[in-house]
């Protein structure tokens, strides 16, 4: 308990440092201890929603992550492996070539069809990967490598289509919050938490559902259900962040595992913490991101595909059947 | 005699697709009663297991749990009154001994809120099935015995009084083989549980179980006590092996020898 709560802890510490890190680090410098009104405009335009945006995205994230590894009992799934991102970006990238607007009016027609896309993928995964009623693993994550492959090249077909909205779409794939405004935060400051709170409410269920589906079942959990309630929930969380920052690798998959090690396998506790820590991770990256090669901007993508590829590769040479692959 | 009947099956017939798995299965079973599926791999014993469970729904016929068919209580209400143990020892994640038992007390439980009895289920649950020693440590790090002794603990912290196991001893030792089924066989004495396992050793069938229903390509060949359900005619016929069926001469039980395969 004092283990835990000193992790806690240092965890808080480290979002405050990397949202302060955030705040302060830039193409121009301020001081967060006096600022002119120029520096304040930087900060609370420009820096302010950029930290918040990263900070949000990166947590839903890494919930997703959390989320999907819980409910299919895989350590490699994520929205990625699933195909959910790639359905999220061909809807977002549909919406942007195609010019499709959202019937929504809260929504943007990138949002609103980056949603309909991972849930087409997630329909088709779901599908897909069923035999004889339940979940199998092998068909789960080759259903969601052939979804993912199918979205891809559809989308290389958007981009071929694409002549003036080429770069935008470029862009937009490689991930980043270099254009975060207020315009694009709200929705992940205000649909993320209502997020986390709706993982953590059903996380006791999610920890009967590690033990397979027949016996959840017998335990009392409405399975069919709560499977729905997670992947249209971590669905919408990959398609918040695809809407908001484009596509960002590994944060899904690195995150929870790390977050494991240290706090245990209860949902619960994982759910919360990984929101946090993933959150931390990605304003971290995206400052990596900013001055690294300042004043050029690397995605940020790129930053953290560069600490996740190797943490993937690690844990697929360590993994000795524990989970069943 | 009256007795309390916890379950019936009556007339339960199944298929997956149109394969007919399962035809014509009647049985009742009494409170504190230790009944024994046996037969053949593929003779349904598991999917009559599921059937009775809830999560397979029958072609004809109907289960019913306390009187009530066993599809119409909510699915916190019917784990109140059946857990269920697997064939396949499965759990995702690294949980602890300990949090995976908890696991158990769910139908129990309040959101946000541990149930009265909650410790006290899960303290007698890890003591019986002799857990309390690796408590702490992570359920995938254990032995495949060990595995299988917690995943029995984690049903008998459930509390209910119908337990379903399938193939409860298999990575299990002489001895654990003999302290589980000692265990339950006293819960069952106490009227505190009833059980319906599919076991493959007929030896700890003789032992064990009041009742034994014997199939042979879903459909029953018989149902009674194990001495009169269980001789060398229905042996050659289930399983299609010689068994030599003899008497010990201290307990009065019935043990098997088998021979060769019948042909």
């Amino acid at each position: 308990m004092r283990r835990i709560s000193l992790s806690w802890l240092i965890l808080f510490f480290f979002f405050s440092l990397s949202l302060f890190l955030a705040l302060s680090i830039g193409p121009v410098k301020i001081s967060l201890f006096a600022l002119s009104p120029r520096d304040q405009t930087i900060l609370l335009n420009l820096r302010l929603p950029r930290a918040l945006s990263s900070f949000f995205v990166g947590g839903g994230l890494a919930l997703s992550g959390a989320v999907f590894q819980g409910l299919f009992r895989n350590p490699l799934a994520d929205s990625y492996l699933l195909g959910i991102s790639s359905g999220a970006s061909l809807g977002a990238a549909a919406a942007l070539v195609l010019g499709f607007t959202s019937p929504l009016a809260m929504f943007t027609g990138v949002s609103f069809f980056s949603f309909l896309g991972s849930l087409l993928a997630l329909s088709l995964v779901f599908y897909f990967g069923r035999r004889d009623g339940y979940f199998s693993v092998f068909r789960l994550l080759l259903s969601g490598l052939g979804v993912g492959l199918l979205f891809s090249s559809l989308v290389a077909v958007l981009m071929i289509m694409a002549e003036e909205e080429l770069r935008a779409l470029i862009f937009f794939f490689m991930g980043g919050f270099s254009s975060a405004s207020w315009e694009t935060t709200w929705m992940a400051i205000t649909l993320v938490p209502v997020c986390v709170w709706i993982a953590f409410y059903y996380a006791r269920e999610l920890n009967v559902l590690l033990l397979g589906e027949e016996t959840a079942l017998s335990s009392g959990v409405n399975t069919r259900r709560i499977q729905a309630i997670y992947a249209i929930l971590a669905a919408f969380l990959t398609s918040i962040s695809v809407s908001v920052a484009g596509l960002i690798g590994f944060v899904g998959l690195i995150i929870p595992h790390m977050v494991r090690m240290v706090f245990g396998a209860d949902h619960r506790i994982l759910l919360p913490v990984t929101f946090l820590l993933g959150g931390t991770f990605l304003i971290l990256c995206d400052t990596i991101a900013k001055v690294v090669l300042a004043p050029s901007e690397l995605p940020v993508g790129v930053v953290t595909s560069l600490f996740g590829v190797p943490v993937f590769l690690y844990l697929l040479k360590k993994e000795r059947g524990e989970y069943g692959l | 005699m009256d007795r309390n009947i916890v379950l019936q099956v009556h007339n339960v017939s199944f298929a997956y697709e149109k394969a007919l798995v399962l035809k014509n299965i009647s049985f009742s079973v009494g409170q504190g009663d230790f009944i024994a599926l046996v037969g053949p791999n593929g003779s349904g014993k598991t999917t009559l297991l599921k059937i009775i469970l809830g999560t397979l729904i029958p072609r004809e016929g109907e289960i019913r749990l306390d009187g009530k068919p066993v599809l119409s209580y909510p699915p916190k209400e019917r784990a109140k009154k059946m857990s269920y143990v697997s064939q396949q020892p499965s759990a995702g994640f690294p949980l602890t001994v300990q949090e995976l038992v908890s696991l158990g007390r769910y139908p129990h439980e309040e959101r946000f809120r541990q149930a009265a009895g909650d410790t006290q289920a899960i303290e007698e649950a890890l003591r019986l099935t002799d857990s309390l020693p690796f408590r702490e440590r992570k359920f995938t790090a254990l032995s495949g015995g060990e595995k299988q002794k917690v995943l029995i603990a984690r049903a008998l912290a459930q509390t209910s009084y119908l337990l379903l196991l399938d193939e409860p001893t298999v990575h299990l030792d002489l001895y654990f083989q003999l302290q589980i089924l000692n265990g339950l066989k006293t819960l069952c004495s106490e009227g505190r549980s009833t059980v319906v396992a599919v076991l493959h050793d007929l030896n700890l069938v003789s032992l064990f179980a009041d009742e034994v229903l014997l199939l042979k390509s879903g459909e029953p060949v018989a149902f009674g006590k194990v001495a009169e359900v269980m001789n060398e005619g229905s042996m050659r016929d289930a399983f299609a092996v010689e068994v030599a069926v003899s008497r010990d001469s201290q307990s009065g039980a019935v043990y098997f020898l088998p021979r060769r395969p019948h042909r």
